[in-house]
């Protein structure tokens, strides 16, 4: 895998009270790359997103999307922050707008285009995701979680960010809607979006990433190609993470 | 059966008061929402030197009869100022701030009981924070508060009675002076009480229509 890199992590560090959740991470995502993060709940991965997002402020480290370094306090956040997707694991689309609208409204507010083109985009976006015309004007309270999350990942696509931020995009909703979720955001990256995503699904992330990284108390403590990690890894502690996790998958089945 | 007769002709005079009360309702209402939603954004999003000056603000208005309020202005504050005020303007002025001070607490709640995570999504996708507050927030602020607001409308309407103690020629005022005038108290009284009923009930109809039309579809609460 050749290319610039996106995004570059250094040295992370993120303390809430007298709690270190952050303990020095770094690594880097270049074009096209797709990592998984996977670990324990607890361990400081939603943080760690969100500290890339600028959502929350890191103590220490630092983070650059390509040559922009995000944390350095004299940079427009919000000039950032819309070159960077961010998908949550509650969807958290904007109840009070249509499917359509909660896609156009980055455009036309944030990047000010006139209304008309930011509906083209968000089409388009929206068709990219599989939600077809028939749901544009629902709201989200009318739609199912796999299509609340498919507008939230078009939500974020139509910003044509540099990098996809994936939160656990699949564990709020049914088993059996899934699927169409991990499908959008696997085409996605077939199509060369950079993305850096945390999730429980071993079968997905083995398939999809090119490297996964497993977090454990705020460090990353093994990375690399994900059959390695997964069926043969280094540390003990990897080791335990997947066979709980893969034991709870059988179990479910 | 002359009684009748003089009565009938100051229905007219009545019926305009209600104009006149009306005026004072919408006028207070719409000066209240505008500092309502003001003072409960600063509340909720200010610096905390701003935000006691507000809640000394609603103390005030909250904690004194809205007598007392109406004199202190029509009689010291406005002419201490060198504001010359009639009647009106001082009634529609105090009943503004009043009931901003009542709407900032209505706002400053449904604003609360919004999602943290709306606003996080709205910063995430790169809006600043007048954008992420104006054109997610508020909306759906204004429309879990609106309830409330129909409720502060009744309110407002009832407390717009006292404002003939300034002698606004509002439908208080009217129904006495026309209960003066002709020497029948009843009748008067009893049509003011009626077209107070009427207008709460136009207005939290309307009010219920204007929630059911702003009501988000699919959505479970209210
Ligand atoms: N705003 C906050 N204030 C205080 N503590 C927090 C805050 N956010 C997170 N934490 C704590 O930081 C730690 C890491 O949280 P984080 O959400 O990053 O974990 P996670 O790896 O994403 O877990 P999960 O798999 O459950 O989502 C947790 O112990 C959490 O309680
Ligand atoms: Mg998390």
């Amino acid at each position: 895998m050749s290319g610039e890199t996106v995004l570059r992590v250094k040295d992370l560090y993120k303390r809430y009270g007298d709690r270190i959740v952050l303990k020095g991470v770094s690594f880097e995502i270049r074009k096209a790359e797709v990592k998984a993060i996977m670990g324990p709940s607890g361990t400081g991965k939603t943080t760690l997103l969100k500290c890339i997002d600028m959502l929350v402020k890191p103590d220490s480290g630092r983070i650059w999307l390509e040559d922009l370094e995000l944390t350095d306090p004299r940079i427009d956040i919000g000039e950032a922050r819309k070159k960077i997707g961010f998908v949550f694991q509650e969807f958290n689309l904007f109840h009070h707008l249509t499917a359509i609208k909660n896609v156009m409204i980055g455009l036309t507010k944030v990047k000010k285009l006139p209304k008309d083109e930011a509906r083209t985009i968000a089409e388009r976006a929206l068709l990219k995701v599989h939600i077809e015309r028939e749901l544009w004007d629902k709201y989200p309270a009318q739609l199912s979680g796999g299509q609340k999350q498919r507008v939230a990942i078009a939500r974020a696509l139509a910003m044509e960010p540099m990098i996809m931020l994936y939160d656990e995009p699949t564990s709020a909703l049914d088993p059996q809607l899934t699927g169409e979720v991990l499908e959008v955001i696997k085409e996605l990256a077939e199509d060369g979006m950079t993305s850096l995503i945390v999730t429980h699904e071993v079968g997905f992330a083995s398939e999809i990433a090119d490297e996964i990284m497993i977090m454990m108390d705020g460090k990353i403590i093994e990375r690399g190609d994900p059959r390695k990690v997964i069926h043969n890894p280094r540390r003990e502690e990897t080791r335990r993470f997947f066979s709980k996790i893969l034991k709870i998958g059988d179990e479910s089945r | 059966m002359n009684l009748m007769i003089s009565l009938s002709k100051y229905l007219p005079y009545i019926f305009e008061g209600s104009l006149w009360s009306l005026g004072l309702v919408l006028g207070g209402l719409g000066i209240g929402f505008v500092i309502g939603v003001m003072f409960s954004l600063i509340q909720v999003y200010g610096s905390s030197p701003l935000r006691r000056l507000i809640s000394l603000y609603v103390w005030f208005f909250r904690g004194t009869p809205l007598i007392v309020q109406l004199f202190l202005f029509h009689w010291s504050i406005f002419p201490a100022l060198g504001i010359k005020s009639t009647p009106l303007i001082t009634s529609i002025t105090v009943l503004g701030l009043r009931s901003g001070a009542y709407q900032s607490q209505i706002f400053r709640g449904a604003i609360g009981s919004i999602e943290e995570k709306q606003m996080l999504a709205a910063k995430a996708i790169g809006m600043n924070d007048w954008d992420a507050i104006s054109s997610i927030v508020l909306p759906q602020a204004l429309r879990i508060a609106l309830p409330q607001i129909s409720n502060e409308y009744s309110i407002i309407l009832k407390d717009s009675a006292i404002c003939f103690i300034l002698g606004v020629m509002e439908l208080m005022t009217r129904a006495k002076y026309t209960a003066i005038a002709t020497g029948i108290a009843l009748i008067p009284y009893l049509m003011a009480g009626l077209i107070y009923i009427g207008l709460t009930y136009i207005g939290t109809k309307l009010f219920d229509l204007l929630y059911l039309k702003m009501r988000i579809p699919g959505s479970v609460e209210g």
